[in-house]
């Protein structure tokens, strides 16, 4: 009995040494401050970064960190509770085309009591846009400044994923196929609808959407063969999300859920239902998660196959070690830096976390030299 | 004066009630509308959950809004009482409207249009909680009277 409680001991030490990360492997560097709410990220070329500020900013940082003025043409955003200017993603063959894609949320010009999220493309040329095209408009229009989704990812096959949120107010929207709340949509790099979406010929459904049930997904990523879509989302009080993303499922929001509303109440007595997929790791209390990458480049090894979630509540990151398509453990990582809004894997295979708020910095996490 | 702390502690508890329960059975029926498997088990366990929650683990303990809102009616309404003639009851029921009306009215405004109380977020909703005000002041209003009688 002895020995197999020590046998156990030595796997649990083992087990941490392999996977903890300590202080000693990495230093953390502001490379840039003074930003306002920084949101998404985008790296350009090796040493510069694209970075939106939830405000209404472009900015390109340079390696040396100089902060750019606002990039020329940028169209006004609704710069209101939750919304802003958002992310930032580069088309895969941004280097020929200099195509960037912005998503925002925006005033209708009719009516300024209703507003929605946009996704433009543009050219990105000489510190300014042109050949501005609008490639999606989330419907029906919303009253209400919150729960945007708004992030964005090119997969693999070229077609582009975006979040739409569930806009708070309108939750039970993310059970119906004929709007976008609470959606992935997927479209092609011009705005075109993908022949091989899974709702194209599901009667009364939208045919951009590619999955839904979703509340507020605040971080995209995939893996290195792009074959695994993970996306984490907000949940309401308790029950923040990680879910592996696949065409047409419903990941059951707000019929199922872990949370319970901001006020105390029950959203939903239920945490399962057939034909609604289980997120594969929930937070209680909430995290907050914001961006998300996966980690696959040789400057960390040991990080190597991770995904790592920036939180903002209390604000730190997690790294999510992975084995196939299962949450296996997680290490908190960079904590008492603030709200961390964006984490994202440079080329350098440096991690660039954004910290949140109207003092935000971009810091760079690297070996110890 | 004690009885009237009493009587005004009963109203907060029923319009509480009322506006807790109103969320909860909304949000119900609309479960069942997706085939989930809500019973009347389902219904008042959650009732009571809420009930429980919504004053303990909230953002606002919903009891404690609601009294504010009525208090300061309520006093609005003893004000008026001594210049316009009219029956306490209706007054305190226009009052207690009036609370109400100013919770689902204000609260969105100052979070960007966002309705924190899910029921609030319909017009039959707000319209409901509005009339679960005016039935606070009317009960609280028949009270003072019979006591005054």
């Amino acid at each position: 009995m002895k020995f197999i409680k020590l046998y156990l001991l030595g796997l649990l030490l083992l087990g941490n040494t392999l996977s903890a990360s300590t202080e000693s492997e990495y230093e953390l560097e502001t490379i840039a401050e003074g930003l306002h709410s920084p949101w998404g990220l985008a790296f350009p070329s090796e040493d510069e970064i694209l970075v939106t500020e939830l405000s209404g900013s472009l900015r390109l940082i340079s390696s040396g960190g100089l902060i750019s003025e606002p990039i020329q043409g940028v169209p006004e955003v609704l710069f209101a509770g939750q919304g802003g200017l958002s992310d930032i993603v580069l088309h895969p063959e941004f280097d020929s085309n200099k195509l960037i894609y912005l998503s925002f949320s925006e005033t209708d010009p009719s009516n300024e009591n209703f507003n929605t999220l946009r996704v433009i493309r543009a050219i990105f040329e000489d510190n300014s846009l042109r050949n501005i095209e609008t490639i999606f408009l989330a419907t029906p229009l919303r009253k209400t400044a919150a729960h945007y989704g708004a992030r964005m990812l090119f997969m693999n096959d070229g077609t582009l994923l975006i979040t739409s949120g569930d806009g708070f107010n309108y939750r039970e929207q993310a059970q119906y196929l004929n709007n976008h709340y609470g959606k992935i949509i997927r479209i092609n790099d011009d705005g075109s609808i993908p022949e091989d979406n899974p709702f194209l010929t599901t009667e009364g459904a939208l045919p951009e959407i590619w999955s839904y049930g979703h509340r507020n997904i605040q971080g995209i990523a995939q893996n290195t063969e792009g074959t695994i879509i993970f996306e984490n989302e907000h949940g309401p009080m308790g029950g923040d999300e990680l879910n592996i993303i696949n065409p047409k499922l419903n990941y059951g929001w707000p019929a199922i859920s872990y949370g319970i509303d901001y006020s105390g109440a029950l959203i939903t007595p239920f945490t399962e239902k057939k034909g609604m997929e289980q997120p594969k790791k929930y937070w209680v209390p909430s995290i907050a998660p914001s961006g998300m990458t996966f980690y696959d480049k040789d400057l960390f090894p040991q990080w190597k196959g991770s995904l790592f979630v920036s939180a903002l509540v209390p604000g730190d990151v997690r790294r999510l070690i992975l084995e196939g398509e299962e949450v296996i453990s997680e290490e908190i990582l960079f904590e008492g830096i603030g709200r961390i809004r964006n984490v994202i894997t440079a080329p350098d295979g440096s991690l660039i976390l954004a910290t949140d708020g109207k003092n935000g910095k971009l810091i760079r996490v690297k070996p110890i030299e | 004066m004690y009885k009237n702390i009493l009587m005004f502690l009963a109203t907060v508890f029923i319009v509480t009630f009322l506006l807790v329960s109103q969320t909860t059975v909304t949000n119900l029926m609309w479960l069942s509308s997706l085939d989930m498997p809500v019973t009347v088990s389902t219904i008042f366990t959650s009732i009571a959950h809420d009930m429980i929650s919504m004053n303990g683990s909230g953002a606002v303990p919903a009891a404690a809004l609601v009294a504010v809102g009525l208090l300061i009616a309520f006093a609005m309404a003893r004000l008026a009482l001594i210049w316009i003639n009219i029956s306490r009851k209706y007054a305190y029921a226009i009052a207690g409207g009036c609370a109400l009306l100013a919770i689902v009215i204000l609260m969105p405004l100052a979070f960007y249009n966002l309705d924190l109380i899910a029921g609030a977020r319909s017009a039959t909703g707000k319209i409901y909680l509005i009339a679960t005000g005016a039935l606070g002041g009317y009960y609280f209003g028949l009270n003072l009277s019979k006591k005054e009688n």
